[in-house]
């Protein structure tokens, strides 16, 4: 912890705290919010301990969840998250996994607090998956136990993983296709898997029972509760260590350290009200280019992020839930926020997502939401980014590339003898992730539900695991938007099923409507999906959502969208345009014509005189630069620079 | 007599401990000679031998055990000053370190750019070939790409390659045949494979490792076989050995064959030499430090047990395999203190190193350095650095301090050399902070064990920083690392994989992998030197539940034959270790092995274990002299005494502000504070 935090602390008076009403949106429960009273002064070490300690805690939940699962997309790509809440179902510290999760896994813990109320007990470990019980999507899976001491309720063990499978009709844990909730799966509003520490093997059963992949997804769901009896266990050391009494005032300084630090920030910025719009690729059911616009309202002490005038709820999978709302709301606020506040309750309290109901952005009973931390919460906070961009530009990042070649692989595993149903899902496809006021972008980012949170998969695990060979996987040159810094680029990813077909689900957004640019950059390419025939050379293109069978003489073609770039482009030094050229990141035409640097294109010395030359002729014939572009559907250049005539184009296949 | 030697090449200093068959040790320290390693190594040898009474042919001849380790691999990957590396990939995977694992470690700050690859992609050249993961060749090596390659490391004068191509883990062939033909292309350009550096499935962690040893290798090649054809031609025996990163030690040819070891080799050594003298202080919850001329290593130890650590990275590279859990800055007595743009005073990381070295040694040296404020402060006695051997110039150190840092500030010499002292104690708390704090672990019920010649100066002040109570100086502080690798016993893994599953195991070929690894770690250490009787050897395996991912290591059964109640054994243990680490198991599955090890652990004599008889409480008779000290802005200079260390005896007593000096360190002792000698001749300092 800094310097900074520690001073805040010497002059803060232990003092019951003022607490305003929750400042969010809580669809039921509104917790107590009794100041509780301090039983002595708070020590700053011990202060910084325990903040810590928190954080030791939720990561020690994150390596076991990790070290011990059965599946790649728990295991490897790590996408899950792990918190620890109060007995008041407040956010007390989460491990920072995935913002989509973390900014919104108080929505589902509350309506878990308030369906069982009193009748929890030790022991007890509740699930939930519903969408219309505070969680984001289907496919994702929350485990939570209260943790008692000496009999009283002092904190909730949390996590909440993706499942690769979740008794869809279709091999996915993100149908794209789905209409309804009854297409997407098993829906588990909030039920005791364990109950006084004895599990309940009906439940689990049928749990289970509605699984592919059962055996290895039971591995999944023991990893995902010895994440959660971890943290208890820690937690109870703790306590033990530092008394319950003191634990519980030391929890309200962090809640109360990091209210005050929030508040400064958002008192920091200019107050005011900000719009944002963009578009999502498609339904999942041929509609194309459905509208989210979100108002960013900066206040004195809160921002209020409201997606009315957002299109009307889709017939398909892509619409969001309540945790989705809240998330996708809070999310970009806390990437323009100094990165060393804790992002607790104190902190998240502050920032509010409200939508109008049957809405896209807020989904009504029983339109499916399977698809929802990605479409359309990565749209929703994009839309988000792009009103920060008026509000504080030097703050915030370009747009980051959304989920376009991350599919759902499975199909029949016969090598060797074996005859099992395989399943992957894959991250390795993904788009590069938005330059900064200060750096170039990240590349392989995940979603802007991840923000760089999920990993990849090595490609010799991959190979291991599943029938499937890559043939490549490498950057594609000019993918990314371009500036004062760039993007970080798109992935060019070639997979051939090994010896059986191999099915394709995509369920992502973005390929037609690529991450924008900010204050002179440039927008990424956003690019798409295709299969090809080896022997015939047939190309079939896909949207960003749909399904594809890729047959042994085939290849699945991924090219995804490089980060958008931020700031002029006539800024940025030769010489790291040089390097970009000369590492084939952009070719010879993109340094001279969008960059103004004229390099020789044997050795890739900058020709000073002529670049000095370029660099002035673009600046005269050029009109003013726009702070946020772009501001239409459909912006995307790739398909329309790549897709031959005689090649087929398929939107949101069956 | 016969002898054990340790010597810890840092960036400034080299650090001799010698230990002959009566447990009596000896200690010494040497300047590093940075462009000529081997030169410091080898004056110090001389000049051990001579204080024997021994040529140095019949000292060296009389060496059971020479364990050496030295910082040079990691300083030149965390300054970046190592040669052009080039890294050559299968075709269509020349991003595979860029890439990384996808993974952003701080997801919020936007500010955070991504990492800067040590090879850059026009020097990342594909390779035409492929291999899949049964190690069948899909497609065959094109030569023409390895030579048409090699033309262009040729033209861009690469000094070093690394080859890293998938699946090489399971069929090398492409590899070596890649390696035969760069070595005929590029004469005298090291070339380092992957499947030898670390024989592990994921290419990205493989890659790294192969990357980062090719960019070390030249650095520390050259030295070591220097080094080793020194020590043989002049009577050695023994093969050197090489502590390696985890704390093992292995031969210098065999590290120089997977140079990634020899990162952060010498202080994976310091927590051995900080838990050897808290064993005996019957401490177990330490916070070993270990500061330097360049930089300062702290390493938490709970429980009496240092860890290991599968995660370490540099510079964002995993380094793949475990590594002693050693968190390192730059601050130490070389660190040169300097003005930023903003008008900040700041505190290394830079340092002067050995040569020029601190502005007082009057060797060139033209910026102030922590010694340099030590010495304005009166912390160091000017006329006794290294036992009197250095000649230092306190008036040098007051002209660079005034002129670069008091005058633009605004100070006095003394209050800018407070500063420089402030701000390097505040960088040596963070990283203290960051080990203990940060991991949630109140280092207050910690005792710090003060290691480095620069250590015990500033421990006190950062023991009451953080509120630590108890302070722990070893006798043989100034020479930590080396002393470290006398006491500590030498260890080999030995590693072989062989996929199984409990329930149907082939025990025959089980016994026949372990007869083999036993076989091979015994001569090992017999080659050593190591008497039968001092062998000791341990059996592990790799396990996992069978559609789990990641493994645990578990004990196997030693000294026998495996039978099927050993499996069941093995098997109850994985479950116990999982439920003990995890909460949980999954009692009713089988487990599947992959890795199966056997670690070699050769036991050392014990070192100077006796205890010192018991002495005056008053310390009088150590009493050397009074000088001003300068003990804070209030007091400003404050005569104080300062006492000898060699005279210092076990049961003094020593009240603060105190000096006491000692050949090879100095400890500060302000206010209040209270030293007091173990039977040992330990120093123990309560606060």
């Amino acid at each position: 912890m800094d310097r900074k935090v520690l001073k805040q602390l010497k002059f803060a008076k232990p003092k019951p705290s003022k607490r305003r009403m929750p400042a969010r949106s809580v669809q039921g429960l509104t917790p107590s919010r009794r100041p509780r009273k301090l039983t002595e002064a708070f020590d700053p070490v011990t202060f910084s301990v325990l903040l810590n300690r928190f954080k030791a805690i939720a990561k020690e939940m994150t390596l076991t969840l990790e070290y011990t699962a059965w599946t790649s997309i728990l295991a490897l790509a790590q996408d899950f998250s792990c918190a620890i809440f109060d007995n008041q179902a407040r956010q007390v510290c989460m491990a920072d996994a995935l913002p989509i999760h973390t900014n919104s896994m108080h929505v589902v813990i509350e309506e878990i607090a308030r369906v069982f109320a009193d009748n929890i007990a030790d022991g007890d470990v509740i699930v939930c998956n519903d969408p219309y019980s505070g969680n984001t999507h289907v496919g994702d899976v929350v485990t939570a136990c209260p943790v008692f001491y000496r009999g009283k309720h002092l904190f909730w063990s949390a996590t909440k993983g993706h499942q690769l499978d979740i008794g869809s009709y279709i091999p996915t844990s993100v149908p794209a296709t789905a209409k309804d909730v009854w297409q997407e799966g098993l829906t588990i509003p909030p039920i005791k898997f364990y109950e006084r520490g004895k599990p309940r093997e009906d439940v689990i059963r049928l749990y289970l029972a509605n699984l592919r992949y059962r055996d290895w997804l039971y591995g999944d769901l023991m990893a995902q509760l010895g994440s959660i009896w971890t943290g208890r266990k820690r937690l109870l050391e703790l306590v033990e260590q530092y008394g319950p009494d003191q634990t519980m005032s030391y929890v309200d300084a962090i809640l109360d350290h990091a209210d005050r630090r929030m508040r400064d920030e958002i008192r920091s910025m200019p107050k005011g009200e900000y719009i944002g719009e963009t578009w999502i690729d498609s339904d999942g059911q041929g509609n194309t280019d459905v509208y989210v616009r979100a108002t960013v309202r900066i206040g004195n002490d809160r921002v209020e992020v409201d997606y009315t005038g957002s299109a009307p709820q889709t017939a398909g999978a892509g619409n969001a839930s309540n945790g989705v709302l809240q998330a996708a709301a809070g999310a970009p606020v806390l990437c323009c926020i100094d990165p060393a506040i804790p992002h607790n309750d104190g902190c998240l309290r502050h920032i509010v997502g409200k939508a109008p109901k049957g809405t896209v952005c807020n989904a009504t009973y029983p339109a499916s939401t399977a698809l929802a931390t990605i479409v359309p919460g990565d749209p929703m906070q994009d839309a988000v980014w792009k009103a920060l961009a008026q509000a504080v530009p030097e703050r915030v990042s370009a747009g980051y590339g959304r989920v376009h070649c991350e599919p759902v692989l499975s199909g029949i595993d016969k090598r060797d003898g074996r005859n099992s149903d395989w399943g992957c899902m894959l991250f390795n496809g993904a788009a590069g992730g938005g330059a900064s006021p200060v750096g170039d972008g990240w590349p392989v980012i995940g979603t802007i539900a991840a923000l760089g949170g999920l990993r990849i998969l090595s490609i010799e695990m991959l190979e291991l695991l599943h029938p499937l060979a890559v043939e490549r996987m490498e950057i594609e040159p000019n993918s990314m938007g371009h500036g004062k810094n760039v993007g970080g680029p798109g992935v060019n990813i070639v997979i051939r099923p090994d010896g059986e077909p191999m099915e394709c689900h995509l369920f992502g957004d973005g390929a037609s409507n690529p991450p924008h640019g900010v204050l002179g950059g440039t927008p990424g390419i956003g690019g798409g999906n295709y299969k090809e025939n080896r022997t015939t050379g047939k190309r079939t293109f896909c949207s960003a959502k749909g399904h594809l069978t890729i047959n042994p003489d085939e290849v699945w073609v991924g090219i995804s969208s490089g980060g958008g770039g931020y700031g002029d482009p006539l800024e940025r030094e030769p010489g790291r345009v040089r390097d970009d050229a000369c590492g084939g990141i952009i070719d010879l035409e993109t340094a001279r014509e969008i960059y103004g640097v004229i390099l020789d294109p044997d050795t890739f010395a900058i020709d000073e005189a002529a670049t000095a030359h370029a660099r002035t002729q673009i600046a005269a014939h050029r009109g003013a630069l726009p702070l946020v572009t772009p501001n239409q559907p459909s912006a995307a250049t790739w398909l329309e620079q790549h897709k031959r005539p005689e090649d087929l184009y398929v939107l949101d296949p069956q | 007599m016969r002898f054990v030697v340790g010597i810890d090449i840092g960036g400034t200093f080299t650090d001799f401990s010698v230990v002959d068959d009566r447990g009596r040790i000896v200690l010494w320290k040497e300047p590093t000679t940075a462009r000529e390693p081997a030169r410091g190594v080898r004056e110090g040898l001389e000049h051990l031998a001579q204080a024997q009474g021994l040529a140095l042919q019949e000292f060296l001849s009389r060496i059971d055990l020479f364990v050496h380790g030295s910082t040079i691999a990691t300083n030149t990957v965390i300054q970046r000053n190592g040669p052009k590396t080039a890294l050559l990939c299968t075709e269509g995977f020349r991003d595979v370190i860029y890439f990384r694992d996808g993974y952003k470690p701080e997801r919020f700050n936007l500010n955070m750019a991504p990492p800067v690859d040590f090879v850059p992609r026009h020097l990342r050249l594909p390779v035409r070939e492929r291999i899949d993961y049964k190690g069948d060749i899909t497609t065959a090596l094109d030569e023409d790409s390895v030579i048409e390659a090699a033309k262009t490391l040729a033209r861009e004068q690469v000094r070093a390659v690394a080859v890293a191509l998938l699946w090489s883990v399971i069929n090398p062939v492409h590899e070596n045949r890649v390696k035969a033909i760069l070595e005929r292309e590029l004469p005298g350009v090291p070339v380092v494979l992957s499947c030898d550096v670390l024989p592990a499935i994921r290419e990205w962690e493989r890659t790294c490792a192969a990357l980062l040893s090719a960019y070390i290798l030249p650095g520390i090649s050259q030295y070591m076989q220097e080094l080793e054809n020194f020590l043989r031609a002049n009577g050695l025996q023994r093969h050197v050995l090489f502590i390696q990163l985890n704390g093992g030690s292995s031969t210098i040819d065999k590290v120089l064959r997977k140079p990634i070891y020899a990162l952060a080799s010498g202080p994976a050594a310091g927590p051995a030499a900080a838990l050897f003298c808290a064993r005996r202080e019957e401490v177990s919850d330490l916070i070993a430090i270990d500061m330097g001329g360049t930089s300062f290593e702290v390493c938490l130890i709970s429980g009496g047990a240092p860890t290991l650590s599968k995660r370490m990275r540099v510079h964002e590279m995993p380094v793949g395999v475990a590594a002693v859990d050693v968190h390192s800055i730059g601050a130490g007595g070389g660190s040169i203190a300097w003005i930023d743009r903003g008008g900040a005073l700041q505190v290394g990381p830079l340092s002067a190193g050995a040569d020029p070295g601190p502005a007082c040694y009057a060797q060139g040296g033209k910026r102030p350095t922590v010694t340099d404020a030590n010495l304005v402060l009166g912390y160091i006695n000017p006329d006794f650095f290294l036992g009197g051997r250095r000649r230092v110039e306190p008036d040098l150190s007051r002209e660079v301090i005034t002129e670069q840092i008091a005058r633009p500030l605004g100070f006095d010499a003394a209050e800018a050399a407070e500063g420089i002292f402030r701000i390097v104690n505040h960088n040596m708390v963070n990283a203290i902070r960051a080990v203990s704090i940060e991991r949630g672990i109140d280092p207050r019920g910690y005792t710090l064990v003060v290691g480095g010649g620069a250590g015990a100066i500033h421990a006190t002040t950062l023991a009451s920083e953080l509120g630590i109570r108890k302070i722990l100086i070893p006798r043989y502080a100034g020479v930590f690392c080396s002393y470290g690798m006398v006491v500590s016993d030498v260890r080999h893994d030995h590693l072989k994989t062989l996929a199984c599953n409990s329930e149907t195991l082939d025990l025959d070929d089980l016994n026949d992998l372990f007869a083999e690894l036993e076989t091979r770690a015994r001569a090992e250490l017999s080659e050593e030197g190591f008497a039968a009787s001092n062998i000791k050897l341990a059996r592990f395996a790799d396990a996992k539940y069978p559609n789990q991912i990641h493994e645990l290591t578990v004990p196997v059964p030693s000294g026998h034959r495996l039978t099927q109640k050993d499996i069941r054994e093995i098997k109850e243990s994985f479950h116990a270790l999982h439920e003990r680490m995890f909460t949980y198991c999954v009692r009713e599955s089988p487990v599947d092995f992959f890795h199966w090890g056997v670690t070699g652990t050769g036991r050392i004599r014990a070192v100077d274990g006796h205890e010192l008889p018991r002495g005056p409480r008053s310390p009088a008779r150590a009493l050397k002299a009074k000088r001003d000290v300068y003990l804070g802005n209030t007091r400003g200079y404050v005569s104080t005494p300062t006492y000898d260390g060699a005279r210092i005896t076990h049961g003094m007593s020593i009240v603060g502000p105190a000096v006491i000096e000692q050949e090879n360190t100095t400890v500060m002792l302000f206010a209040e504070q209270i030293l007091r000698v173990n039977k040992f001749g330990d120093y123990v300092i309560q606060l």
